[in-house]
């Protein structure tokens, strides 16, 4: 390792991002502000990806046997559903335990007392592992012996299932605008800083040093503000995430979130990524419109 | 060393900066390229460390047929020669030493290398005790001195000089020719374009005479102005 060399190389990074301070701060808040925009907006989506979720893993089949089924063929068919992979539990309701249920759900709204007999079937209360599998499941148990009818919130889920695609697709078009936008004033932003260095890089490329070579400080340095900028964000948004959040729900009754876990690190790294990318990108490109003369 | 068969060069604007020029320089020659503005010899320096290609001919520097040179290939060209400009082109936050260092450094020299060669380079001209000064403090003559010094510090066998004391005032531009002819008995072959008269009458070199991008004239032993040698050897 030669470190004459690297010296040299790190001390020419050092002074060109001092030197041109004032271009590097907008580039940096440029990164920081669409990163707090991103950041904010994955957070909410992945929040919203996560209630949902949440509400679809409650959604239960409800599985009625025929009048005529034996408790054998009962039998048979819970250890039939309980063999299904994507089925996570199976809970025997029978029909008394049912019409408890029911009285107590429709208390002071419907007079049960009139009712002289028990009209409900046996039910299976089936609950699924993965949220989409819930029709695929009621409709295999529709068609199992001794079932007469596998409901579930049908219009609940197909909405809640929508809803997820809808997010995950705009949520793609808003990274992809943010990230161009951001793409796009770094690389304004480092076009200004191979400009005020133009004397530097004819002389550079008259004694033979390689474009490799040449472009490198300037990858460096958009790597530097998009990381610089990336870190400045995520501390407005952990900070934002203590502070506003907690009012936010406040403000929004109504909605549990006890259950929705967003993993912030995985999220922070992303976002790291996603601005070091974008300033190396970006500054890329600018040098070599540059260097192509 | 340099070869030009039948190169022409013309801009995309349409001027014909070079027309038809064919030209041979040997190992270890000093060559005047003389004439007035705009009559090529800037471009033709241009084409020898492929700062553009010819519209038409072959070039061979060093072995190198230039005029076919890959994008890739031109950073290994241009470390086998040194450029002179009248303006020096150096920069103005870094030192002498640090102005003839970066030639090396960019070029991915060892620092070792580094620290060998700058002191024997600025020692060449005779600027090994303003090294640590930096441009704006020097005069124009030590300015062209430390440029020289980085055209020489890779050791490089051919140096071009464009109009190197265009901006001097005669006795510094002495100074500067005589530096010059030092590096050529070193071995380094040297082109000088220019248009200072009295350099070339006094130096009695090689001169290539250029008139609207063609060689006019081509003399052993020349002067500035073409026919004066035999009016002196009349008069004489």
């Amino acid at each position: 390792m030669d470190w004459g060399k690297t010296k040299f190389f790190l001390g020419e990074v050092v002074r060109n991002f001092t030197r041109n301070a004032a271009m590097q701060i907008t580039a940096i808040g440029t990164v920081a502000v669409t990163i707090v925009l991103l950041g904010a907006f994955l957070f909410v989506r992945a929040t919203l990806a996560g209630l949902g979720t949440d509400l679809l893993s409650q959604i239960e089949i409800s599985v009625y046997t025929t009048n005529d089924a034996t408790p054998k063929q009962v039998a048979a068919l819970e250890s039939a559903l309980r063999a299904d992979p994507r089925v996570a539990s199976v809970e025997f309701i029978p029909k008394k335990q049912g019409l408890i249920e029911m009285k107590d759900r429709v208390k002071g709204e419907i007079d049960m007392s009139l009712l002289t007999e028990n009209p409900l079937p046996d039910k299976l209360r089936v609950k699924v592992k993965a949220p989409e599998t819930v029709p695929a499941v009621a409709a295999s148990a529709q068609k199992m012996p001794g079932v007469a009818n596998a409901v579930f919130g049908q219009d609940v889920v197909a909405k809640m299932l929508r809803l997820g695609s809808v997010l995950r697709g705009i949520g793609i078009g808003v990274i992809v605008v943010f990230v161009l936008v951001a793409g796009i004033i770094i690389s304004n932003t480092i076009r200004l800083t191979v400009f005020a260095r133009r004397r530097e890089i004819a002389i550079m490329q008259l004694v033979g040093a390689t474009n490799t070579y040449i472009r490198m400080p300037f990858i460096c340095e958009g790597l530097l503000d998009g990381i610089l900028g990336a870190a400045i964000a995520l501390g407005l948004l952990a900070l934002a995430k203590t502070t506003l959040w907690p009012r936010l729900l406040e403000a929004l009754p109504g909605f549990s979130l006890a259950n929705v876990r967003v993993d912030g690190t995985a999220m922070a790294l992303e976002l790291l990524l996603v601005g070091a990318l974008v300033g190396a990108v970006a500054s890329w490109i600018s040098v070599g419109r540059y260097l192509r003369t | 060393m340099i070869s030009l068969r039948n190169v022409s060069l013309a801009y995309p604007n349409g001027t014909r900066a070079l027309d038809n020029v064919s030209l041979e320089i040997g190992k270890g020659e000093f060559v005047f390229l003389v004439g007035h503005s705009g009559t090529g010899k800037t471009s033709l320096l241009r084409l020898l460390y492929r700062e553009m290609g010819p519209t038409a001919g072959d070039i061979t520097v060093d072995g190198i047929r230039v005029d076919r040179l890959k994008h890739s290939r031109i950073p290994a060209l241009r470390r086998h020669l040194g450029v002179v400009f009248q303006d020096y082109k150096l920069l103005a936050d870094k030192t002498v030493w640090e102005n003839v260092a970066f030639a090396m450094q960019v070029t991915g020299a060892h620092s070792r290398d580094v620290e060998r060669q700058v002191p024997r380079a600025l020692d060449l001209v005779g600027l090994a005790h303003k090294s640590r000064m930096y441009p704006g403090e020097l005069s124009g003559g030590e300015q062209q001195r430390t440029a020289i010094a980085r055209a020489l510090v890779n050791n490089p066998k051919l140096l071009l000089c464009d109009e190197p004391t265009g901006n001097l005032d005669p006795t510094t531009t002495t100074e500067i020719m005589e530096l010059l002819g030092r590096i050529n008995i070193k071995g380094t072959t040297v082109v000088v374009a220019t248009h200072n008269s009295a350099v070339v009458d006094r130096m009695r070199r090689r001169v290539v005479r250029m008139e609207d991008g063609r060689v006019v004239t081509d003399e052993e032993r020349g002067y500035y102005y073409l026919g004066l040698g035999q009016d002196q050897i009349l008069s004489g």
